[in-house]
């Protein structure tokens, strides 16, 4: 019995100094990217093609739909197939690995692991961003090449298309985090993605839908996100991004705070 | 002594193969017994969904234009109900299949003792009963949105069966000929987008490009949707002898290789 207690007192504790400080901070970080891109690797090569034929797939298809594909109908598919690449990487993609870490148990291992979360959650977008930007410009090109449309690309691009995919990895991020139950979260991300192919003016003019739809999608994230990238890609066609943006940036405040109180609360 | 227990088991099962139609539709009926309680209220889940599918179908493709044009309304209003017939059998019974692979329950349903025939005509029921609510609310929506002016034939009952048969084989080979459930899964889902964009079933095929539209007279999509317009509209197709031709083909290639790939032994 003593024995055992003088053992005790012999061994070192480990790791009791809390590490904080930016510098652990980026380690965190790098390690994390390493350990979602270890975890992500045998499906990368496949979420990468699915990307690329979401995106490309849906530049083409759009054409379809049309009798005749006039310029102005041209112009807006090209310009809006991109946003539309975007929106499942953080509608789609993230929750449902979130859901599957879930169902397989390992959610509560990573969130045990000694990393700060807030470094798990950024080396986490940076990774699904980066494996969804390539489709994103590829649809583009596509569409341009398709429709033979003329671009015009501006500075303002640059923050348009960071801010989205910000605000979408966010948003489907807090969602996950906040919806526990898998199935819920499938039901709300097909929908979703129903709501947004079809019922979002994205790929067409907004004075399509009826006047009360098209309130709604000015206060939703998807209108607005169409229209900043739109204007980052064209001249004169979007007058206004100041709303645009304050909307995004809203819905970002909004998925990063939930998904800051999901993170940092214990259960 | 061990030896002569097993000799004679009180409880040893009939060695004799049971057959006959009478043991087929007792199988017949056991099985969607079997399918009907384990996809209880998810099948009241799923036809609320197609209905949703369905409807959100017909009255989104509308806010692609300003003002849609009759045949564009038309085409949708006759092609998302072969959509609405096909999505269970194509998409969902895969992934169901793919899901009790991967749960390791697959071979114990191999394993039941009933005709094979006799359990894909049970799952064909049950696509049916999944399939046909959705599409009937999706026509009448279609009806009192657009006012299309249907004309509806009596050879819409032959033509659903036929529908939602080649499309549940469609699945149910996908399902039983791939081994791997991650093959299935992304082939059926690369299917479904297939059937949206590339296949002229909510559009007409001199939409797409040449060669899609040809590549198309081979495969069974639009043909479904051709014998959809056929026997819901008055003279908005022609040629519909390859159509049931092509989709016949496609529905019974498929149900034999699903058949002989349930019946495989490894």
């Amino acid at each position: 019995m003593s024995a055992a207690t003088n053992t005790m007192d012999v061994v070192t504790p480990m790791g009791t100094v809390v590490r904080r400080g930016p510098a652990a901070w980026v380690r965190g970080f790098t390690d994390m990217m390493r350990f979602e891109w270890a975890n992500i690797r045998p499906w990368a090569g496949l979420v990468f093609i699915v990307q690329i034929m979401m995106g490309v797939g849906m530049a083409l298809m759009y054409g379809f739909f049309y009798p005749t594909v006039d310029e102005t109908t041209a112009l807006l598919i090209t310009t809006g197939v991109p946003t539309l690449a975007l929106i499942p990487m953080g509608f789609v993609l993230i929750p449902n690995s979130v859901v599957t870490q879930r169902m397989a148990g390992t959610f509560d291992f990573i969130w045990s692991l000694p990393v700060p979360r807030s470094a798990q959650v950024s080396a986490s977008f940076v990774v699904n961003a980066a494996l969804a930007l390539p489709g994103t410009a590829l649809a583009l090109l596509v569409g341009k090449w398709r429709y033979g449309v003329d671009l015009h690309l501006s500075a303002l691009l640059v923050p348009a298309v960071l801010l989205s995919t910000v605000m979408c990895v966010a948003v489907g991020y807090g969602m996950a985090l906040l919806v526990t139950n898998p199935l819920v979260v499938n039901l709300i991300t097909n929908a979703l993605v129903f709501i947004v192919l079809l019922f979002t003016p994205i790929v067409y003019p907004a004075s399509n839908l009826p006047t009360v739809m098209m309130r709604i999608h000015e206060v939703l994230p998807f209108y607005p996100m169409a229209q900043v990238i739109r204007a980052g890609l064209t001249e004169g066609i979007v007058t206004d991004v100041g709303g645009p943006f304050l909307v995004i940036g809203v819905w970002t405040l909004l998925g990063t705070g939930l998904t800051a109180w999901a993170v940092g609360r214990r259960h | 002594m061990t030896t002569t227990t097993l000799d004679a088991p009180a409880w040893a099962p009939s060695t004799t193969l049971r057959s006959g139609s009478g043991y087929w539709l007792t199988a017949y009926r056991t099985m969607l017994r079997w399918h009907l309680s384990s996809l209880r209220m998810w099948l009241f889940l799923l036809v609320m969904i197609q209905i949703m599918f369905g409807v959100g179908y017909v009255l989104g493709f509308a806010l692609f234009f300003h003002e849609i044009p009759r045949t564009a309304a038309l085409w949708v209003s006759t092609g998302t109900p072969v959509l609405n017939l096909i999505l269970l059998g194509m998409l969902l019974g895969p992934q169901l299949v793919a899901g009790f692979k991967q749960q390791g329950g697959y071979d114990f349903v191999k394993a039941l003792p009933v005709p094979r025939t006799a359990s894909a005509a049970a799952w064909y029921t049950v696509t049916l009963i999944g399939g046909i609510p959705g599409m009937v609310i999706t026509l009448l929506v279609a009806q009192v949105r657009y006012h299309p002016g249907f004309t509806v034939s009596p050879m819409v009952f032959p033509a659903t069966l036929l529908i939602v048969f080649t499309g549940t084989m469609i699945g149910y080979a996908l399902a039983h000929a791939i081994t791997n459930p991650m093959t299935t899964q992304l082939v059926t889902q690369a299917l479904v987008f297939a059937a949206m964009g590339f296949a002229p079933i909510l559009f007409p095929a001199k939409q797409m490009p040449t060669w899609l539209a040809s590549v198309n007279e081979w495969l069974p999509l639009g043909h479904m949707a051709t014998i959809m317009r056929d026997v819901l509209t008055d003279g908005l197709v022609t040629d519909v002898g390859r159509a049931y031709l092509v989709v016949s083909v496609w529905g019974v290639v498929c149900g034999w290789l699903a058949v002989r790939a349930l019946g495989r032994r490894r």
